[in-house]
């Protein structure tokens, strides 16, 4: 009895939301999460390419030989990422710029090639979109929520606007690299603390 | 002479694979729970990275630039690191068990390491010579080594100590993980 | 056996419709990509040089070759003065940092440069681009002496605890200024063709 479309897709929001319970993909959410702007275009171009690679996985699932399964969800995840690259590059450069060697990497993100192998091989087609579909929005919303953290006490400013005023003092530790693990570390413990409660 | 040493300790330190260009979390997290793992993930990562950015830049240079298909660089890049990385896997069962036996579980785990994949493409936008190129891959998997061992000295004792429940395990080692990054950020002031 | 040749099949099939694709959407993207570029690291240092020229530099702009590599050059007119600005780097602190000079055709002197992209540090060698107070220090030096810092001997203030950045810029300054030389007859039958 396969589980409706709409728990496929709830389940990346919360019961199985990368990076915090599939710990998962670390290296772009500490990366670029700079400001929330930059979370939210990552986390974009990330389910861009889970979800378009979910699809084609699943179609081909019964194609492709098992023993080189692996290579084949490589080149089909490569070649969706190839295409976000130019993509961005093409219409959005001031945001690519700043994601920088982030966008390629997505390539390597295990969130992408972990869906491939651990459901759009073994389930159909709209299972799979749904799949991609949650877990890339649960995605975006990590990033945006570890980088509305970041950008409001590291920098004073969300989505580039001032928000407590002029008198004060950015914690600039939280934009740079050490502020990154901690406050990724942080958001996981309140996560952990609030699924205990419930 | 001076430059490669230079380009050693910018890569090694200054811009540490891990701690300050965040490439290579995962392992960094996944392997750093016992000092073992970590050496062993720090060896098989010098291995491959060190072969990896050697061949990424010869395809780059001798195939992707003169053809004009350096939009093809994410795909060739990820099928030589993988296809490396099960090379030098048949390659050490056959020829060095022992060795295979300390590195064979990291081996397969090095696909998806942004590090290797990360520094080849660093490499490249930096327009590296070759020997260049070798110097920094070399340094920069020093540098993963380093953090991780580093890191994995101070887990093993953060195990023995009491944490709040919610931060258990990998919220506190990333909270951890930070302050040793806090102790790396400090040779960015050497500009 | 049959196994074998289906796993080299679907691997060889994938690969060719992968590469189809990309060389399809890459021919698509190709134009506005080299626009994006252009616009975004290059134009705002290219305009700020160039400030109170009347055409577009970079809808002008042609390329020319000093034997060593081909040079994108921008020509403008500031005070009905010719000005070409072309573009160098040299390696910084951490990766190249790439300088864009302008030159006035009649005297050989620079009229202004800029810092367009580079990978230095934030906030110590990034300075070199944010704070123009560095590269303002160039206005006026000849094409064939463009000065150095003052700790190599020459007259030019350093950046504050970015050296190394401070000294890319400089070598990247001279690169520019020897190109322009080396283009600099090219230069004035290109000017002379389009004012006739």
């Amino acid at each position: 009895m396969p589980r409706p479309l709409h728990k496929e897709f709830l389940k990346g929001l919360w019961e199985e939301i990368p990076p915090f319970r599939l710990v998962l993909g670390l290296c772009p959410v500490l990366a670029v999460t700079m400001t929330v702007e930059n979370g939210i275009g990552m986390g974009l171009a990330t389910t861009f390419v889970l979800v378009c690679s979910n699809v084609l996985i699943s179609i081909l699932r019964n194609q492709i030989p098992p023993k080189v399964r692996i290579a084949c969800y490589i080149l089909v995840i490569a070649t969706f990422v190839t295409i976000v690259d130019m993509l961005m590059q093409a219409f959005t450069y001031p945001l690519y710029q700043k994601l920088g060697i982030f966008i390629p990497l997505i390539v390597v993100n295990c969130v992408v090639l972990g869906r491939a192998e651990a459901f759009a091989s073994k389930n159909s087609v709209l299972p799979s979109l749904a799949d991609g579909l949650g877990i890339g929005i649960g995605f975006t919303l990590s990033l945006a929520a570890l980088g509305a953290l970041r950008e409001a006490f590291g920098n004073g400013t969300l989505l580039g606007h001032s928000i407590f005023g002029p008198g004060y003092q950015p914690l600039t530790f939280l934009v740079e690299a050490p502020g990154a693990f901690i406050g990724l570390g942080i958001l996981l413990g309140l996560m952990n603390l609030i699924s205990q409660r419930r | 002479m001076e430059t490669y040493i230079l380009l050693a300790i910018t890569c090694i330190f200054i811009n540490n694979i891990v701690l300050t260009q965040y490439l290579g979390i995962c392992p960094f997290m996944g392997t750093s729970k016992a000092m073992e793992t970590a050496v062993g993930m720090s060896m098989a990562v010098l291995f491959v990275l060190v072969m990896a950015g050697s061949v990424t830049w010869m395809v780059e240079h001798w195939l992707l630039a003169p053809m004009g298909i350096t939009f093809l660089r994410t795909i060739a890049f990820i099928l030589i690191i993988a296809s490396l990385v099960q090379f030098v896997e048949m390659f050490l069962k056959k020829s060095a068990p022992g060795l295979y036996a300390g590195l064979g579980i990291f081996l397969p785990l090095i696909t998806t390491n942004c590090a290797v994949m990360g520094a080849c493409l660093l490499a490249i936008s930096a327009e590296y010579t070759f020997m260049e190129t070798l110097v920094a891959s070399t340094a920069y998997a020093l540098g993963f080594g380093l953090a991780l061992t580093l890191f994995a000295g101070i887990r093993e004792r953060l195990f023995k100590v009491r944490v709040p429940g919610p931060f258990r395990d990998t919220a506190i080692g990333l909270v951890a993980a930070g302050v040793v990054s806090l102790s790396f950020f400090a040779f960015k002031g050497m500009g | 056996m049959g196994e074998m040749i289906r796993m080299v099949v679907t691997l060889a099939i994938l690969s060719a419709v992968s590469g189809g694709v990309l060389a399809g959407v890459q021919q698509w993207t190709k134009d506005p990509i080299e626009r994006q570029k252009l616009a975004n690291e290059k134009a705002p240092v290219i305009r700020q040089i160039l400030e109170g020229t009347e055409n577009d530099p970079i809808a002008d702009r042609f390329t020319l070759n000093d034997g060593t590599r081909d040079y994108l050059i921008f020509p403008g007119r500031v005070n009905n003065e010719p000005i070409m600005v072309l573009e160098d780097r040299a390696q910084g602190y951490s990766g190249d940092v790439h300088v864009m000079v302008g030159f006035s055709l009649k005297n050989d002197t620079l009229v202004g440069a800029g810092v367009t992209t580079h990978s230095e540090t934030p906030g110590i060698g990034s300075r070199a681009k944010d704070d123009p107070s560095f590269t303002r220090q160039f206005k006026g030096k000849k094409a064939g002496a463009p000065d150095s810092l003052r700790l190599d001997g020459g007259s030019l203030d350093s950046i504050s605890g970015a050296t190394i950045t401070a000294r890319a810029v400089v070598q990247a300054v001279e690169r520019a200024s020897s190109a322009y030389l080396r283009l600099k007859p090219e230069l004035e039958s290109s000017k002379r063709e389009k004012e006739e």
